[in-house]
């Protein structure tokens, strides 16, 4: 008899602690503060998982591919520099409004108005709704990436933020703490520092599977202790990119899984070409040739199988346009270095390097560390200097006072290759924290003009084909790693969207689209 | 005479209302200078905020109108005017951070950083005082030497330090208390004094009560022992100085015990200087939370006030610099009033000036 109790006892523990189906439960996560809501100031990385969940867009990036799917529109056609967008008829905002084209204009028009966040995307864009179902783009200059913007137009409710703006033009206040979109999760309370509280939308008009979370708590400005210790337990499901690589190493020996997300960006050591002896190509290859690539990537492995970072092949990220293939691999090569370094116009005992390394970001001093021991290798003298954020982006609007050496992570907004290389390596674009280089060479330019006027993917292709080795051969940049985001998690949450190649969105941020996640019931 | 003026002419000859009204615009004064001095710093601080607002891509034209809206092209004195001129309306502008006004801001994290340093301010003379008289009436023997050691870790120690080892023990290791936040999600308390065991204890709700309390023990601690041991390290200095004095020696001779002695002979003659450095250490406290709220992930003003600073925020850091300031000031004058009151000399003296 008593055999049999605690049998049965035995049974009912064992039925209580295995994972039940995913059956959306509470998802807990965690960000940099601050999480902006106002889909027109969105910015980071933050506001990026808010504006995915609270809005959408007309379009959506194809999940494991290339090119895009119609999304709020249910196709549209492109003449020339005009755009004609068909809306789907069976789509309702938040609030039970029926989404028009009034609303996609009034959503463009609000973003350039403002000016911030992602609005550069869309300047010189006109739209104009042509029923009440048809929207039309009309482009100042042809932008053949224009589609692969539109993932960054989240399509306001022109109705709501007009009853609500109170005396602002385009109702800053309301939308920044209340949302006012199509999305599958629906804003109940944010607290710009602490938290966002967000429930399904039942009514959402792709309906949301069963699995995917009832409620997400999407929190701000953990530290790495307390994540931590709220994951060990069981109060937290995915902690931020930004953990040191350490702690997401000992989340993942306490069990936790680990989610890569593929990125559209990379690490950049960037060189001013105008200040010697950086303006001296040679001098320039040498420097590329000597940088520790293995050894870089090695500081941010998080397990044997899992880092932050995957190993370049050249200019353009693996993945995208004009990306060279895995024979291209970027290695240390001393021997070519001291090569170009001799036939660099300087003489390298007189040369002092300044390495920078943003104040922000403590992974950049180790880096700074590699580079000048690798300098040193050269018999390069060099000095590393760290720069709080804001002045950096105030220095670099200068060449003479830009450092030698800067050391920038930079991703494509739209997963397109023209919102990664334009703003750095167009000579129109000089001087901002994306292109410390300064590069002015015509070649170049012409390249990215016509990657992003070519009206094939065929001709696209050749463009940044041609641009990817022009930069190999300029060397204006170390280009470090290709970048990945490692996300560790707990076992109650399943995110393919994040995690597995073949549904991923290859746009940072569209992963944590919460209603393509599965989440344990508790 | 008329008995209003009498009256108000009696209030006036009180010698705390006149040591108030003193400090009262000794404050004001040091709060106008305060507030330029911030004014020039946060502005000498390398970045353009309009640019920071904007984000790195904003075009050019765009962030130049932002600067003018925000007057940031004025000269200083000119944009110092504009600030006391919104400033006298209540308004403190707009915080670039949060994107929402800076007063709204401050209303919902103060009380936050306000509960927690109140909590901490309890703890520190809660038990810095206690352990201070122990030590002092025990000088030189094991109590002393523990408290002494005691003291020594706590001051040593920075308060984030303590957090993290707190959180280890107590929540880790001991899954005692929890961790985050200031409240368990389950519990939906309406707003009245932003206070959350306050809110809890008017909602009628217990249980959310010992909740919240048990969320405010750990930052509380941490928060507060360097304080304890400050406290009791004065504390027990001044006491055992105050020990040496002939009126000591003569209660001693009287016979009265020991503990009526170090109660009202030695402990009220010493308490005065550990008051100052106490109502210094409180108000302190409300820019030093900045690292037990980051670490406990406590939504508070010190956390905000950070923040701001490096997004160059500047009326978020105006707004917030000025709220610190002003309850440094009140603190300040609460310690003065209550040192008059505890200090005979002080009280009689001001009687006879007045």
């Amino acid at each position: 008899m008593k055999t049999k109790t605690w049998l049965a006892a035995g049974l009912l523990a064992a039925i209580a602690f295995t994972p039940s189906a995913y059956a959306g439960g509470t998802l807990r996560l965690d960000e940099v503060a601050v999480g902006e809501l106002d889909p027109a100031k969105a910015s980071d990385y933050a506001d990026s998982i808010l504006m995915f969940n609270v809005y959408d867009t007309l379009v959506l990036p194809r999940q494991g591919g290339a090119g895009h799917v119609p999304h709020l529109a249910s196709n549209w056609e492109i003449d020339g520099a005009t755009y004609t967008f068909n809306l789907r008829d069976d789509v309702a905002f938040q609030s039970g409004n029926p989404l028009r084209a009034e609303d996609v204009v009034y959503s463009v028009e609000r973003m350039t108005a403002l000016g911030a966040g992602y609005s550069y995307l869309f300047r010189g864009v006109t739209a104009t709704a042509v029923d009440s179902l048809t929207v039309s783009f009309t482009l100042e200059t042809p932008y053949s990436p224009f589609i692969a913007a539109l993932v960054r137009l989240p399509i306001v409710d022109k109705a709501l933020v007009e009853d609500n703006k109170g005396n602002e033009e385009w109702g800053e206040t309301f939308l920044s703490s209340n949302g006012a979109g199509t999305g599958a999760y629906i804003v109940t309370s944010h607290n710009p520092q602490e938290e966002t509280v967000m429930t399904k939308n039942d009514n959402y008009f792709l309906g949301v599977a069963e699995a995917a979370p009832d409620t997400v708590r999407l929190r701000y400005g953990l530290e790495a202790a307390t994540v931590r210790t709220l994951i060990a337990r069981g109060e937290h499901d995915i902690a931020s990119q930004w953990l040191p690589p350490e702690v997401v190493r000992a989340l993942s020996e306490d069990g936790a899984q680990l989610f890569s997300e593929t990125g559209t960006g990379a690490f950049y050591l960037k060189m001013n070409t105008t200040k010697p002896p950086l303006d001296d190509v040679n001098c320039r290859r040498a420097f590329a040739a000597a940088f520790d690539y293995d050894t870089a990537i090695q500081m941010i492995a998080i397990t044997d199988d899992v880092s932050a970072g995957s190993p370049a092949t050249g200019a353009i990220p693996v993945g995208m346009f004009g990306a060279n293939g895995p024979e291209r691999v970027q290695t240390q090569n001393m021997e070519k270095a001291r090569e170009y370094l001799a036939t660099c116009a300087y003489d390298p005992a007189e040369i002092s390097l300044e390495v920078s390394w943003i104040a922000e970001v403590p992974l950049e001093e180790r880096f700074a560390l590699l580079f000048q021991s690798n300098l040193a290798q050269l018999g390069v003298q060099s000095e590393i200097i760290k720069l709080p954020w804001a002045l950096f982006s105030e220095q670099v609007s200068n060449p003479e006072n830009t450092p030698h050496f800067s050391q920038i992570f930079v991703n494509a907004v739209t997963g397109d290759p023209d919102t990664l290389l334009y703003g750095m390596y167009h000579s129109t674009s000089a001087g901002t924290w994306q292109s410390p280089e300064n590069l002015n060479d015509a070649e170049v330019d012409a390249y990215l003009e016509e990657g992003r006027t070519a009206t094939t993917e065929a001709a696209r292709e050749t463009a940044y084909s041609k641009l990817n080795t022009r930069l190999m051969d300029l060397a204006p940049t170390i280009y470090g790693f290709d970048r990945q985001s490692i996300f560790a998690a707990s076992n109650r949450v399943n995110a393919p969207a994040i995690s597995d190649p073949s549904q991923a969105f290859g746009l940072d941020g569209m992963g944590f689209s919460f209603r393509l996640m599965e989440v344990v019931d508790d | 005479m008329r008995p209003g003026s009498f009256l108000g002419q009696h209030i006036l000859n009180s010698p705390l209302i006149r040591l108030l009204l003193q400090r009262l615009g000794i404050s004001f004064i040091v709060l106008i200078g305060v507030s330029m001095l911030i004014f020039v710093i946060a502005r000498v601080i390398p970045g353009d905020p309009a640019r920071i607002a904007l984000g790195p891509n904003a075009a050019p034209e765009q962030v130049a109108s932002l600067r003018a809206a925000m007057h940031l092209d004025d000269p200083i004195v000119v944009q110092y005017g504009f600030f006391v001129l919104d400033v006298t309306r209540g308004d403190l502008g707009k915080s670039l951070y949060t994107n929402r006004p800076v007063t709204v801001d401050i209303v919902q994290f103060l009380p936050a950083t306000l509960e927690l340093v109140f909590a901490a301010g309890i703890i520190m003379v809660g038990l810095g005082l206690p352990l201070g008289i122990l030590a002092a009436r025990y000088h030189g023997r094991w109590p002393d030497n523990a408290v002494r050691i005691f003291a020594l870790l706590t001051v040593s120690a920075p308060s984030f330090v303590w957090a993290v080892i707190l959180m280890l023990l107590f929540a880790f290791y001991l899954p005692l208390f929890p961790i985050a936040g200031r409240i368990s999600d389950i519990y939906e308390i309406d707003r009245v004094t932003g206070f959350m065991t306050i809110d809890t204890l008017i909602a009628g709700n217990l249980v959310a009560f010992q909740d919240a309390f048990s969320h405010l023990v750990l930052p509380a601690v941490a928060l507060s022992l360097s304080g304890i041991g400050q406290a009791a390290r004065l504390t027990r200095a001044n006491m055992v100085e105050t020990y040496e004095k002939p009126f000591i020696e003569m209660a001693q001779a009287y016979g009265f015990f020991p503990s009526r002695i170090a109660r009202i002979y030695v402990f009220k003659p010493s308490l005065i200087p550990s008051l100052t450095i106490i109502g210094l250490d409180f108000a302190a406290m409300l820019g030093n939370a900045f690292l037990v709220e980051a670490v406990f992930a406590w939504p508070g003003l010190s956390r905000y006030g950070v923040a701001v600073i490096l997004r160059k925020d500047l009326n978020a850091i105006m707004g917030t610099v000025l709220v610190i300031a002003i309850t440094f000031l009140i603190v300040n004058i609460l310690v003065d009033l209550l040192i008059a009151f505890l200090n005979p000399r002080i009280r009689y003296s001001t009687r006879v000036d007045a």
